[in-house]
Order: C-alpha cells, then sequence, then structure tokens
C-alpha cells in the first residue's frame, strides 16, 4: 500500500504542473514502412531544436506535444532513410510518416539495442532487439533461422545446450520467461524438444528482448520479456515470401484486402514429414508445423482492429505404439482505439494453450495434459507532455490447468480412465507508469504494478498432518512425501488462497554527454506460474503449476546499473551493465521426486530461494562492411533450499548450490562481412564453461545392478567441459535480382565448423560387455552444413 | 513411465553421437551395502525362498573390483515371536545364508541386523504379496528399430490395496509400476528387448515381485540412476539413494541398500525369432 500511495502523490503532483505553462500543440501520427503500408515499432521522432523527441509504440502510433512553431524534424530508422523535413506546427497535426528502406546501402543493421542516440537517453536499458534480417542471417543448425537460437547470442542469455528447449536469462530459469507473441502468452517455444524455436521468421516484425528494467505494463514472469510482434500484412501489393531448408519449407502469402484499409497475413512451415525417421523405419513420423495468420482492417484514423492466430503442433510416432503430440494454440483480437491524439489505447482478448498428449500402446494408454488461458488486456499510452508520458491499464488471465487425463487406448488394456485434478487460478493487474524527462539529463521512469493471484476452488484438495505435506524421516534421515489425512472439495468459486504484490518499477538514465549515459534500473516481479521439472532443461511432458496453498509465488528484486556509450558517431556502441537479482520461493524437489502424473505435488517440494548476478559487455559495430558484435557475460546463478528446522538438511546441506543453468564465462561473437553485392559472410563463435553437473563419487553393486553414487552434498557442483564452436554461413543473392520481380537468396552454412564434440551431458553407467564402468559423453550437433533458399515475390 | 522419457530423446539421439570420455571423479568415503532382497516363491511346490544377504562396499567410481564384506555378524529377527535366524558366509564371499532355511511368513515383521566394524545397522521389513500371471507371451510387435523383441505380460490387479510391482526381465532388466492406473482390472503391457539384449532363440526367466511403495520408489530412482533410463538433457538431478536400513551406532556413516520380503511369480518363456 505505501508504495501505491506514494506514486499517486507523485503522480498528482506532476499531473498539477501539466496543465501551465505555454501554449503547447500535439502532433501525432502513425510511421509505415512505405513499401508494405506495415506499421514500424521503436521509430525515433526526434526535435532536434528542442532536444526533444519520442519513439513510435507496438502499434506504430507516435504523439508529442511541444509548443507552437517551426521545427525540423527527424525520423529515423535503422535499416530506413532518416526523413527530414521542417514542419511549422500551428495546430493540432496529425501527421504519418512512410520510410523508405535503405536498399542502397546494403548494411543493414545487424542489431540494434541502440536505436540511434535517442535511447542512450531513455531509461530503458537491459533490452535487446533483433531484426529479422539479422537473425536470418546468423548461421543456425540445419539453416532453420531461429529467434531463440539468435538471442542466446547476446549478452546475459544462454541455454541448457543443444537440443535443449527455452534460454535462460541472467541465471533464470526457462519458465521465467514471458513469451508474447502479438501480446498472447507462449507457453511452449519450441519444436522437436528443442532443436527449433516455435517462431516463423518470416512473419515476424519485431523482437525484443526486455532483461532487466521491465517496464510496468509486463508481469507474471521473472527473469524476462521476449516481445514478438507479427507483421500486419502487406497494404500495398500482393506478396509471396518463402524459403525452402533442409528441415522445413516456409510460405507467406500477405497482400491488402483494401488498400490502406485492410490487410491480411497467413503463413505456413511445415518440417517435411517423418523428419529424420525414415533412415530407420518407414512406419515411423516425426514433423512440426506452424500457422500464422493476421487481418487488420482500420476503420478510420481511431480505429483500428487485429485478429490474429497462431497454430503449432509437433507431432512424433512409432510404430502407433508410441505417439507424442504437442503444441500452443493462440486466438486474439485487438483494437487500437485514439481516445485523442494524446491518448492511444489497446483492447486484447486473447485465448491461448499448450496442450501435450500422449499414446503409449505397450502400457496401454492414451495420456492428454494442458493449459488454457483467457487473457483480457486494456493498456493506455498517454502522451501528456513532451517530457510526460503515462502507461497505464489492466490485465486479467483466468487459467485452466489440466495435470493430466488417462484413458484406456483400446479395448483389452486394463487401464482405468481417470483423471488429475484440475486447477483454476485467476491473475489480475493493474499498473500505471510515468516516462517523465527532468531535464535534459535526466530522465525518470517510475511505476508500478499490482498484482493478484487467486487459485479458485478445485474438486479436490488434499490436507495435510500439521499442513505439512512433506515430512523428513528423521530416522532414515530423508524427505518423504506424506499421506494426505484429508481431502476438501471445493466449489469453483470459492478462493483456495489469495495472493497481493506490489511490484515498483524504477528506472532512469543519466546523460553525462551526448554520446554517453549512465542508467540503473530496479524492478520487482511476481510470478504465480511454475513450471514441475527437475530436469536440466525443460520437456514438452513437463506441467505448469498454479500457486496456492502449498507453492508460494515467486518474487524478485532486480537491480541494474549500465554505462552506455556511442563511438565514432554511432559507428560503435559499447555497453556494460551489473546486474544482481533475488528470488525468494524458488522452488526444489525432495531426492527421488517423481513429477509425472503426480496428483499431490505439494508432497514432493520444498520451498528456497534463488540469486543471480553478474557482469554484461557489449561491444558493437554497427555500420560499414564489417559488423557484428563480441557480448561477454560474467555471471553466479545459485540457489538455496534450507531445512524447514534445525534437524533437516535441506537441499545440498542448506548450503548455496549452481542452478543448472549457472555459466560462470559466456563469450559470443558475432560478424557479419559484405564482401560485394552478391556475397555476405557472416559467422559466430562461442565459448561457454560447461554446465553444471553432478559426477558420482563412488559406485555399488544391488541386484546385479551397477549404480554410482552421488554426495548430496556438492549438487551441481561439478561442470561438464567447457563449450565452444564456431559457426560460418554465406548468403549469396544473384546478381540477376535487381532486374526482376522474384528475388532469391541462397544461404550457405556450416555449423560447428571445427567439429567440436561439445558435451550435452555426462552419463555414468556400466558396458553391457565389458562390465566396466564407463563415462560416456553425449553430444548432439557435430559439423552440420546446410543449405536453405530464400525468395520473395 | 519411465519408458516415455526414453522415446522422448531420439529425435535427439539421431544427430547426437556417444563416445567413452576420461573423467576424473570425486572419491567418497566407502559405506556398507547391504543388500537383502528376499523373495518368496508361493507358486513353487513346496514354497521356497530365496534370503540370501549379500554384503560388500562402496568404492570409487572406476574401481573394477566391488570389495565383499566377510566379517559381519548378520541376524534376522522374527519381531512377533523374538526368533532369531542366524546367517553365515561360509564360503567367504560376501553372500550370508541362513543357517536354518526358512520362509518368511505372512503379516510378521522381521528385523534385519548388521554389526560390521562395531557399528550396528537395523532394517524392518514384512512380506508385500502378490498375484499370479494370468498369461506371459512373445508378442510380434516392434518399437523403433524395428529389431525389438516384445514380451506381453498380463497380470490381476488387487482392487482392495495399493500396489506395486517389480517386474525382473532377467539379464538385469527390471521394471517398477504401481496399479495406480489399472486398480483392480486385468492388466497387460508389453516389456521389449533391444537388438542386442537378447540373442534369439533364449530362455528367459521373468519375475513379478509385489513391493512396498518406498521401495518401489527406492527401485524407480535407483534403475534410473543405473543408466537403464533416462539421458540428456533430461535427466533428473542425481541424489543420493538412502535405503531403509540405519546405522543405529553412527546415523551419519548411512549404510546404502535395502531390506525388502516380496512374494514373487516366475514364468519361464522360450523366446524364439
Amino acid at each position: 500500500m505505501y508504495y501505491l500511495k506514494k506514486t499517486l502523490f507523485l503522480l498528482t503532483l506532476f499531473f498539477s504542473f501539466c496543465f501551465y505553462g505555454q501554449e503547447k500543440l500535439t502532433i501525432s501520427g502513425i510511421v509505415y514502412d512505405q513499401a508494405s503500408n506495415e506499421t514500424l515499432i521503436g521509430v525515433s521522432v526526434y526535435f532536434p531544436d528542442l532536444k526533444s523527441g519520442t519513439s513510435t509504440n507496438e502499434y506504430g502510433f507516435y504523439s508529442i506535444t511541444i509548443p507552437k512553431g517551426n521545427y525540423k524534424i527527424s525520423i529515423n530508422y535503422l535499416g530506413y532513410k532518416t526523413i527530414n523535413e521542417n514542419i511549422s506546427l500551428s495546430k493540432k497535426t496529425s501527421k504519418d510518416f512512410y520510410l523508405f528502406e535503405d536498399t542502397e546501402n546494403l548494411d543493414e543493421i545487424v542489431i540494434e539495442t541502440n536505436i540511434e542516440k535517442l535511447n542512450i537517453k531513455t531509461p530503458q536499458m537491459s533490452v535487446n532487439k533483433l531484426s529479422v534480417k539479422t537473425i536470418k542471417q546468423i548461421p543456425v543448425v540445419l539453416g532453420e533461422a531461429d529467434i531463440i537460437k539468435s538471442i542466446i547470442l547476446l549478452p546475459g542469455v544462454t541455454s541448457a545446450g543443444e537440443g535443449a528447449s527455452g534460454f535462460n536469462v541472467r541465471g533464470g530459469s526457462a519458465d521465467q520467461n514471458l513469451i508474447l507473441l502479438d501480446e498472447a502468452i507462449v507457453f511452449n517455444s519450441s519444436h522437436v524438444f528443442g532443436l527449433f524455436s516455435v517462431f516463423n521468421p518470416d512473419v515476424i516484425k519485431d523482437v525484443q528482448l526486455y532483461k532487466g528494467g521491465i517496464p510496468a505494463r509486463y508481469g507474471g514472469r521473472l527473469s524476462s520479456v521476449l516481445d514478438i510482434y507479427q507483421k500486419d500484412g502487406n497494404n500495398k501489393n500482393f506478396k509471396i515470401t518463402g524459403g525452402i531448408g533442409l528441415v522445413s519449407s516456409r510460405l507467406v502469402l500477405e497482400g491488402p484486402i483494401k488498400k490502406k484499409k485492410s490487410s491480411f497475413l497467413i503463413g505456413g512451415r511445415s518440417s517435411y514429414a517423418h523428419l529424420f525417421l525414415p533412415l530407420i523405419n518407414n512406419d515411423n513420423e516425426a514433423y512440426f508445423y506452424d500457422l500464422n495468420s493476421k487481418i487488420n482492417y482500420r476503420f478510420d484514423k481511431k480505429n483500428n482492429l487485429f485478429f490474429s492466430t497462431y497454430f503449432g503442433k509437433d507431432v512424433f510416432g512409432i510404430n502407433e505404439s508410441f505417439i507424442a503430440k504437442y503444441g500452443n494454440n493462440v486466438v486474439n483480437i485487438r483494437w487500437n482505439h485514439l481516445f485523442s491524439d494524446k491518448l492511444f489505447s489497446n483492447l486484447s482478448l486473447i485465448y491461448s494453450d499448450y496442450f501435450y498428449g500422449l499414446t503409449i500402446d505397450f502400457v496401454g494408454f492414451e495420456w492428454d495434459s494442458g493449459i488454457t488461458n483467457y487473457n483480457l488486456k486494456y493498456d493506455f499510452d498517454h502522451y501528456i507532455k513532451d517530457n510526460f508520458k503515462l502507461s497505464y491499464g489492466i490485465n486479467n488471465i483466468y487459467t485452466k490447468f489440466n495435470p493430466g487425463e488417462i484413458l484406456p487406448n483400446r479395448e483389452d488394456s486394463g487401464i482405468l480412465p481417470s483423471k488429475l485434478t484440475d486447477k483454476y487460478a485467476n491473475e489480475f493487474a493493474a499498473y500505471l507508469e510515468a516516462s517523465h524527462k527532468i531535464n535534459s539529463h535526466f530522465t525518470l521512469r517510475y511505476g508500478i504494478r499490482y498484482s493478484n493471484f487467486s487459485r479458485l476452488g478445485q474438486n479436490e484438495i488434499n490436507t495435510y498432518e500439521n499442513n505439512s505435506p512433506v515430512i523428513f524421516n528423521q530416522t532414515l534421515q530423508k524427505y518423504e512425501s506424506a499421506i494426505a489425512n484429508g481431502v476438501e472439495i471445493y466449489k469453483r468459486s470459492d478462493v483456495l488462497a489469495s495472493f497481493n504484490n506490489f511490484e515498483p518499477r524504477v528506472s532512469f538514465s543519466f546523460l553525462l554527454n551526448d554520446y554517453t549515459s549512465l542508467k540503473a534500473s530496479y524492478n520487482r516481479m511476481s510470478q504465480y506460474l511454475h513450471l514441475l521439472s527437475n530436469t536440466a532443461s525443460p520437456t514438452p511432458l513437463d506441467i505448469w503449476a498454479p500457486s496456492g496453498t502449498f507453492i508460494k509465488p515467486q518474487i524478485l528484486d532486480q537491480y541494474a546499473i549500465g554505462y552506455f556509450k556511442d563511438i565514432k558517431d554511432a559507428q560503435y556502441s559499447f555497453e556494460t551493465e551489473v546486474f544482481y537479482k533475488d528470488i525468494q520461493n524458488r522452488i526444489d524437489y525432495i531426492n527421488g521426486a517423481n513429477l509425472v502424473a503426480n496428483n499431490y505435488i505439494e508432497t514432493v517440494i520444498l520451498n528456497g530461494k534463488a540469486r543471480a548476478y553478474g557482469l554484461e559487455v557489449l561491444l558493437k559495430k554497427n555500420e560499414g562492411k564489417v559488423k557484428g558484435w563480441v557480448s561477454y557475460t560474467l555471471s553466479k546463478s545459485e540457489q538455496i533450499t534450507t531445512g524447514r528446522n534445525e534437524n533437516e538438511p535441506g537441499i545440498n546441506n542448506s548450503k548455496w548450490y549452481n542452478t543448472p543453468y549457472d555459466k560462470t564465462h559466456d563469450l559470443s561473437i558475432n560478424l557479419s562481412y559484405e564482401l560485394n553485392k552478391k556475397w555476405k559472410l557472416s559467422s559466430n563463435f562461442l565459448l561457454q564453461t560447461g554446465q553444471p553437473t553432478n559426477y558420482p563419487v563412488g559406485q555399488y553393486q544391488l541386484q546385479g545392478l551397477n549404480i554410482p553414487i552421488y554426495d548430496d552434498n556438492r549438487r551441481n557442483a561439478d561442470r561438464l567441459p567447457s563449450y565452444h564452436r564456431l559457426d560460418l554461413s554465406a548468403t549469396l543473392t544473384p546478381t540477376k535480382n535487381r532486374d526482376r520481380k522474384w528475388q532469391g537468396e541462397w544461404v550457405f552454412g556450416f555449423y560447428n565448423i571445427y567439429n567440436r564434440k561439445n558435451a550435452a551431458s555426462i552419463s555414468f553407467t556400466q558396458n553391457q560387455e565389458t562390465y566396466r564402468n564407463e563415462a560416456i559423453k553425449t553430444s548432439i550437433f557435430g559439423l552440420v552444413p546446410s543449405i536453405t533458399y530464400n525468395f520473395k515475390i | 513411465m519411465k519408458k516415455i522419457t526414453v522415446f522422448l530423446f531420439l529425435s535427439t539421439f539421431l544427430f547426437s553421437c556417444e563416445e567413452v570420455v576420461d573423467i576424473k571423479v570425486p572419491s567418497g568415503e566407502p559405506k556398507l551395502v547391504i543388500e537383502a532382497v528376499f523373495e518368496v516363491f508361493f507358486d513353487d511346490i513346496p514354497i521356497t525362498a530365496y534370503t540370501e544377504v549379500k554384503l560388500s562396499l562402496s568404492t570409487d567410481y572406476f574401481e573394477e573390483d566391488i570389495p565383499i564384506v566377510t566379517s559381519a555378524i548378520v541376524t534376522l529377527k522374527n519381531l512377533s515371536d523374538g526368533v532369531i535366524i542366524d546367517f553365515e558366509d561360509l564360503d567367504l564371499d560376501g553372500n550370508y545364508l541362513p543357517v536354518i532355511s526358512f520362509i518368511p511368513e505372512d503379516n510378521i515383521e522381521y528385523e534385519l541386523s548388521v554389526i560390521y566394524n562395531n557399528e550396528i545397522y537395523k532394517g524392518i521389513a514384512s512380506k508385500i504379496r502378490t498375484p499370479k500371471f494370468i498369461n506371459v507371451e512373445q508378442g510380434v510387435k516392434t518399437l523403433f528399430s524395428g529389431k525389438e523383441t516384445e514380451v506381453i505380460v498380463e497380470f490381476p490387479d488387487d482392487a482392495n490395496k495399493q500396489n506395486f510391482y517389480l517386474f525382473n526381465f532377467s539379464k538385469n532388466f527390471y521394471l517398477s509400476i504401481e496399479d495406480r492406473f489399472f486398480n483392480g482390472s486385468n492388466y497387460n503391457f508389453s516389456f521389449f528387448y533391444q537388438e542386442d539384449e537378447v540373442e534369439l532363440p533364449t530362455n528367459v526367466k521373468i519375475k513379478m515381485s509385489g513391493v512396498s511403495r518406498n521401495y518401489y520408489t527406492y527401485f524407480r530412482v535407483l534403475a534410473n540412476q543405473s543408466g537403464q533410463s533416462g539421458g540428456a538433457p533430461f535427466q533428473t538431478i542425481p541424489s543420493s539413494l538412502l535405503g531403509n536400513i540405519i546405522n543405529t551406532t553412527n546415523t551419519k556413516n548411512f549404510p546404502l541398500g535395502y531390506f525388502h520380503i516380496a512374494e514373487t511369480d516366475t514364468y519361464n518363456l522360450s523366446l524364439i525369432e
């Protein structure tokens, strides 16, 4: 409550002086790409005379209120030609801008952490932006352009290795990333158990990753926000974009339905049937597909409606004995409305689900699980003055969790139908945030997000003696699941547990000179959903569980400071940040916990804490024939789970232990070189500390099995060997492209060019022939060449 | 469910390669390992039982010899009548046999005690019932490689209680299951030998034992850590495995292993090509 009062006080203060001062006028509008009428996100709209400016929001809208007069205006966006105009502002003005793509100069900007100098001034720090062009050039395994594999090259971002789902930001777990596709929450970001990400690069307009200083409009996950927007569809001409790769083919159709009013986009990507498997047996199937679609309709200058969908699925089957299917569905309607030239609003209604289905014939069952949510969001951007902007809104998410249902898959199966108890929850949030330029040096952003999470009534919930679902067996010195002493039955309208959190968000930038700034931020986040996973990286089988009587919400406090510098007129840029994160209520599991199909997950959970800290450095070259960046992160990510009283050992004897994604050093280098108009080369080099792992401290024999012994007091204390690899890619743009409609390009890639066998894991097992114990290193990708053809019509 | 996770890796396996590497592993203190897993073959006429206690020590992971323990005192006490049975290792091979052979009885708690290095280890168990097989036969289905050998097992589950089973398909292939999803029905499932795991034709002895909930949990983790299932990157974080035997002299020096008494049904199956 304290925070709320303070914020309200500050806001009234600012409002009160907003209404005085000289006569000011508002100029507002939308910035488009001239070729496609696609709105552009994050375009700088700058008045050099006033040293004042703004940038376009997620829907291309800008608004700024400045004194009457004649000004130079500069519209600037990377990869586009800057518009410099003189503007005479004598009345309220609505003005749209159309930017031309900078095709003369083929130097597309590789990575846009700083969108021009203005960005040095905004308080937003810890954010990285990737253009789709960059993503398509980054060499990736099998040539499958991939957003998530690309962001891993940024400072502070790692993954649990090749073939591992998700990504880890600043020492956070994969379930702590909020992944948004057109504002809808995407629960599973990978295809084929982590080999590829679910985002078709051809339909993506904009990708932003927030690692810290997270704006108040985002919430619900602790570590990061990956905010992805799909294209609206070309409003001028019918266009076809596509690509043919080794793994999948892509095709995107887009065009106007009614010029200037309405456009559509429909995109599909599908892997080849029997992906990888036909080599082995023809009765197997494995494939994935994505289907993206979007329609928008601009009623008038003030109203714009969007309808977009995403469907993605993976199917993996063997002889009808084993079939796994999983995927996401997202349907979403959004309405942009301008209440005035200063007040932009977006109302979103979103349906999103993730399902996982499994049929295992040889044990005779079918298994279905999933999570479904309904999300209502109403967001406002209020451009009150040139130096003062408010963002506010509300968000309500209703979620149904289906932890699993089992059915016999054939008549003689013997399996009885049964169901794990469905769970229900509602999450409400409201936020208010101000961006406030105090003077030409100092800009502040401050806000608060209030969130309420209510765990709603479910059919049955167990009760335990002393309210303790996990007991510590003093005699055997181990944690055990308690047996329920009762069952309570609730109505859906009952609230089993309710949590309220105020999440302050503050950041500022202080300009030392035109090229250098200092930034600092603090943000608190709360996360009410937990992905139950006791493996090194999430699996599609993992279940999301809501907070409730037994599982508390995770709360994060993150502090970061940074130094940002443009060198040589932004040809180079340098940024470095230091962060510290503290997480309450990070769960871990008792030894031997079985999470699969566990209806009483509370009986295997122990509550702990986590923390992470580190230093990130990013040096980029933004222009010229050679472009790219060097990113280095030095960090520590650890966890502690203490005993609940002095008789209990907790995990790792109540001492801090490495999280499975702790990587001390992480160096990534990405360079691209434009050889000539035809050839462009690009390369990556990665060098990382090996992942934490556990090596056995001994062995013994039992019932003919040879069993490694692990020491509970040194969890995650060992490391896999260091990870490093070099990738190269070459893009060939045939010269005959220039005079024709068909624009093609070839991308040749070599992943892991020196064929380093990086360890994905080291397992300890007995050789069945020699009966000797062995350490076996599994590596996933050696040298993988690839070829992809992309085209545009 | 164990098999499920195995399949999750298949896609990555297609690219992956495995090689044996030299890894320096840490060294821990040796611990006493007590393997007292009794089986009562209730379908034999007359009923027979396997009641051997094996004692050994844990050792460094890459050590080739497992040290055996021959100098311990092993006794078993019937907790309802107080009768004590002595066990002896006459062959000095670490296998302790009861001096008088006996068949563990129904509804009786037995206490095993082992005295080794002046420390006393104790564990308690009572016999867990099991039904008889309805049928065990060779099937024709295959899995991933198309060259597996299928064995179909069918048995009736007792509806009146929660049951846990441990199957031994010989050659150290184990499978532990619970009746949660088939309570009270005649349940059947298939087990697959990989191509390189059996050489056809051959005879295999298949055993089904009733086990306690705790032993089921214990064995699931044990099989997982021994490498019978799991793999990167979805392997669970390994942990120490504490059984049901405690060191009453020095709690910190806990032993490894388990004391369990099961009823076991066996089935001899000839596998053909």
